[in-house]
């Protein structure tokens, strides 16, 4: 649920990220101000991948999160536990990054209940601190700490959607499925195959996008195409690994993966 | 969704669809007929294989995609066959050749050589010039003029022709049947038009006025100058939110009060979406319970793990855990214990934590079932859309007595507005036990679909028997309302009003329409102010069911219009005073 991400800035490149409009320049911007940032964007087109590119880039520790329903704000802030006959404070991943100053990022975050969100509320705006109830304190965040959630506007309903509030306390950044070109670029780069199948996959992805009215849920989206390029570089052949990787992960409804084989089968390139 | 024959051609309309940049749907063609399209369906040829039916799939709709069956395009070869089939030619390989850098299926199987021509029109007017062009291939099947001209552009045609005309029988012109003549169009003008004497002053009609304190009939008489302003005065108008109570009705069974038997009714009002009024006591509801012969082979229910585990979900009120493994803040008494029996030398499990969660529950559903005759249509698969509802119905109840709510389920039809009924299958008190399953599963559909009495009993049943903070009414119905008088814009406003009132009251609603082909719509417009929701068959519904649940019941947060009071109209004149 929460991982702690040691940049290993050692290493010879960080992580992967090829900006498609001006997100980065938004980023850096925001992160100099410390202003708090929302991720609005499909599932799989690289929101994660863009903030951990970003923490690399800045030099600060990444904490994150992953929202569930039952995502309480003790599980944010912290709490006591028993530790041999007295009770100890245990800080949450929240308030390790506001101590910190670390990058905190709060994936999915619509799916945690909306009295959980309110704990974000005071350090999402000018006074940057955490009020810890339990300890009777206010924590300052330190420089370097920005909040970063995420949320992916496809899964709309009445009942899971950012508070007013909330929203209005973030600079959002929207990302989007990448054009065909870079896309390729990044299935190839990331999946270690070569340029032709990697557009080939882009194309499949991109007539499934686009299909009209479809009874799909999601669209294939990035991390799918990396999936299957995975499997193409284990050698599959490109039709096996689009067939597992894409069409069976998309649908269940043997109707629909029937129809999904079809199309893919006339776009990919004849064996 | 029925899961068609692998060989079906419905398995290329994403296909289609992806080629023609629009939906479009798949079928065979009557044997003997070539492949072929309308614009809207692509008809492949019957009983040939699946890679001969791909590639006729491919080139009629590759033709739509590039818009070479554009109306503008298709009129000019209309009653020109040899024209049509050398511009399908041209035009065939045409699109194959551009498709085929993106699609490598019709790179595969494009006719060798360059396409002549480079624009739809170009081949157009290559194919009625005098060149020589190659015959199509067979599988390219053929152009149909009269079909893609024939066919409407925008979607459903058909389907909107006929209810715009059914919706013209709406109008107030429609004289109102002998049973639903309005009781109060003051029956006793008509007496004293007699009375009336053009020329002379009207004090006797007046004085009959006062005596019977009847006010002018709005459809009797001459509109405004012949008669004195006061007659005018209508006191009966209420404000537009006053809505009459229902009136309760009392029966006596032989030597038993009639609650003691289980009937209840009332006369409960109606809207006239016309006149935009209420009309009070206008319709007679019935609950009863119903007999049947005690038949256990006819108690079957389906069970729906889906449905079982979302409905759980829903949790409505807050409680507390004490003495959690995991939790929010410490059980300072757990706490205490604990450190007791360490002390003491025990080491029992750390459950030291108070732990928050939605659990509570205390909710009330209804289950109104549409038991007329609307719902007898079948499907392909021989389900009536009642037999749809029925074991929706019956799993729904099972499933929610399972997760500790109070349940009742109640079927409604009705026979003019003085005979609405509510046959009871299963009220709060009793268990959903294999009588009234199998009461559930014998129960006929007969008669029509008077559906806003039906909710407005189902209302009144729910607030006095449920007993819980939550309420819920779960309308399953076709969405289909039609009686004597009752029909069209009228029927639809007075089922909507229903639903409206029951918000007001508290009462969150749900209305479901299972296995019926109604269309959307017509649904929006019966259901429109209450959350539903459609589709072939409950299971479709079940992955959703707690969204629905919770977005009928989180309506009710919404704020009630404000200065509401429920009165009861009194019809008196002014000239009584």
């Amino acid at each position: 649920m929460t991982s702690l991400h040691k940049p290993a800035r050692s290493a010879a490149e960080g992580p992967f990220y090829r900006a498609v409009r001006n997100e980065l320049e938004v980023f850096r911007a925001a992160a100099r101000r410390g202003l708090p940032i929302l991720l609005k964007g499909p599932t799989g087109c690289g929101k994660t991948r863009f903030v951990e590119a970003m923490a690399y880039e800045l030099g600060r520790n990444l904490i994150t999160v992953a929202g569930h329903e039952d995502l309480t704000s003790a599980d944010l802030v912290g709490r006591f536990l028993l530790k041999g006959g007295e009770t100890t404070w245990v800080d949450g991943p929240l308030t390790r990054a506001v101590r910190e100053g670390a990058i905190c990022y709060l994936d999915e975050v619509v799916e945690a209940r909306q009295d959980t969100t309110v704990v974000i509320h005071p350090l999402a705006d000018h006074r940057r601190e955490l009020p810890v109830d339990r300890l009777g304190i206010s924590l300052k965040a330190a420089p370097g700490f920005q909040l970063v959630i995420s949320y992916n506007p496809g899964y709309q309903s009445v009942l899971k959607n950012i508070k007013e509030s909330t929203r209005q306390r973030f600079v959002a950044i929207e990302l989007g499925f990448q054009p065909v070109d870079i896309e390729t670029e990044v299935v190839a780069h990331e999946a270690g195959i070569d340029v032709e199948p990697a557009r080939a996959l882009v194309r499949v992805a991109d007539a499934i996008r686009k299909l009209d009215a479809a009874p799909l849920q999601e669209v294939a989206s990035t991390r799918l195409l990396i999936m299957a390029g995975g499997l193409v570089a284990e050698g599959l052949s490109l039709r096996d690994a689009v067939e597992s990787a894409i069409v069976r992960a998309l649908s269940d409804d043997p109707d629909t993966v029937r129809a999904l084989g079809e199309l893919v089968d006339s776009i990919l390139p004849m064996p | 969704m029925t899961t068609h024959d692998a060989k079906s051609p419905t398995r290329f309309r994403f296909l289609a669809a992806h080629l023609a940049g629009r939906s479009l749907d798949v079928t065979e063609a009557l044997p003997g007929e070539v492949a072929h399209t309308d614009g809207r369906v692509v008809f492949v040829s019957a009983g040939r294989s699946v890679s001969e039916q791909r590639r006729e799939v491919l080139v009629q709709s590759a033709l739509v995609g590039a818009g070479s069956l554009d109306h503008r395009l298709v009129k000019m070869v209309r009653g020109r066959p040899n024209v049509a089939r050398r511009y399908l030619a041209l035009e065939g390989h045409r699109v194959l050749a551009e498709l085929a850098p993106r699609i490598s299926l019709a790179a595969a199987l494009c006719p060798a050589g360059e396409p002549i021509t480079s624009t739809a029109d170009e081949s157009l007017r290559v194919a009625r010039g005098p060149k020589d062009v190659a015959p199509p291939p067979e599988w390219f099947g053929v152009i149909r003029p009269s079909r893609l001209l024939g066919a409407p552009a925008g979607g459903a045609g058909a389907e909107t022709t006929t209810r715009d005309l059914r919706l013209e029988f709406g109008t107030t012109d429609i004289p109102e049947s002998r049973d639903d003549a309005d009781a109060e169009q003051g029956t006793a003008s008509r007496i004293l038009k007699l009375f009336e004497n053009p020329l002379s002053s009207k004090s006797l009609s007046d004085f009959l006025n006062r005596l019977f304190g009847n006010s002018r009939t709005p459809s009797d008489g001459m509109a405004g100058g012949e008669m004195p302003v006061r007659s005018m005065r209508r006191v009966d108008r209420v404000g537009p939110n006053a809505r009459p109570l229902p009136t309760a009705l009392r029966f006596t069974a032989d030597r038993a009060p009639s609650f003691a038997v289980g009937v209840g009714g009332a006369l409960h009002p109606e809207w006239d979406v016309h006149k935009n009024r209420y009309r009070p006591d206008w319709c007679r509801v019935i609950d009863f319970p119903l007999p049947s012969a005690h038949d256990v082979s006819a108690a079957g229910v389906r069970h729906d793990e889906v449905l079982r585990r979302r409905l759980a979900r829903l949790g409505l009120g807050p409680k507390v855990f004490r003495r959690r493994p995991d939790g929010d803040d410490l059980d300072i008494e757990a706490v205490l214990d604990l450190s007791v029996d360490l002390r003491s030398g025990h080491s029992p499990p750390e459950h030291i934590y108070l732990e928050r969660r939605k659990l509570a529950r205390n909710l009330g559903v209804l289950i109104l079932l549409d038991a007329s005759g609307s719902a007898t249509e079948s499907d392909p698969d021989g389900l009536s859309v009642h037999d749809h509802q029925r074991r929706a119905a019956a799993t729904l109840a099972l499933t929610l007595e399972e997760l500790g709510d109070r349940v009742a389920v109640y079927g409604f039809r009705s026979q003019g507005r003085s005979a609405v009924h509510l046959p009871c299958i299963k009220p709060f008190g009793h268990r959903f036990g294999a009588g009234s399953r199998a009461r559930l599963n014998q129960l006929q559909p007969a008669g029509y679909t008077r559906l806003g009495a039906g909710i407005r009993g189902a209302g009144e049943i729910l607030k006095t028997g449920a007993g819980t903070p939550n309420r819920l009414l779960v309308v399953l119905s076709d969405g289909l309302p039609y009686d004597y008088g009752y029909e069209a814009r009228y029927a639809e406003a007075d089922a909507r009003k229903a639903l409206e009132e029951l918000r007001t009251d508290g009462i969150a609603c749900l209305c479901l329409s299972i296995g019926a082909s109604t269309p959307t719509d017509a649904l929006q417009r019966v259901f429109g102010s209450a959350s539903h929701a459609t589709a072939p068959a409950l299971a479709d519904l079940s992955p959703r069911m707690d969204e629905l649940f919770l977005a009928a019941l989180r309506e009710l947060a919404a704020p009630k219009p404000r200065g509401f009071r429920p009165t009861r109209p009194r019809v008196c004149s002014g000239l009584q005073r």
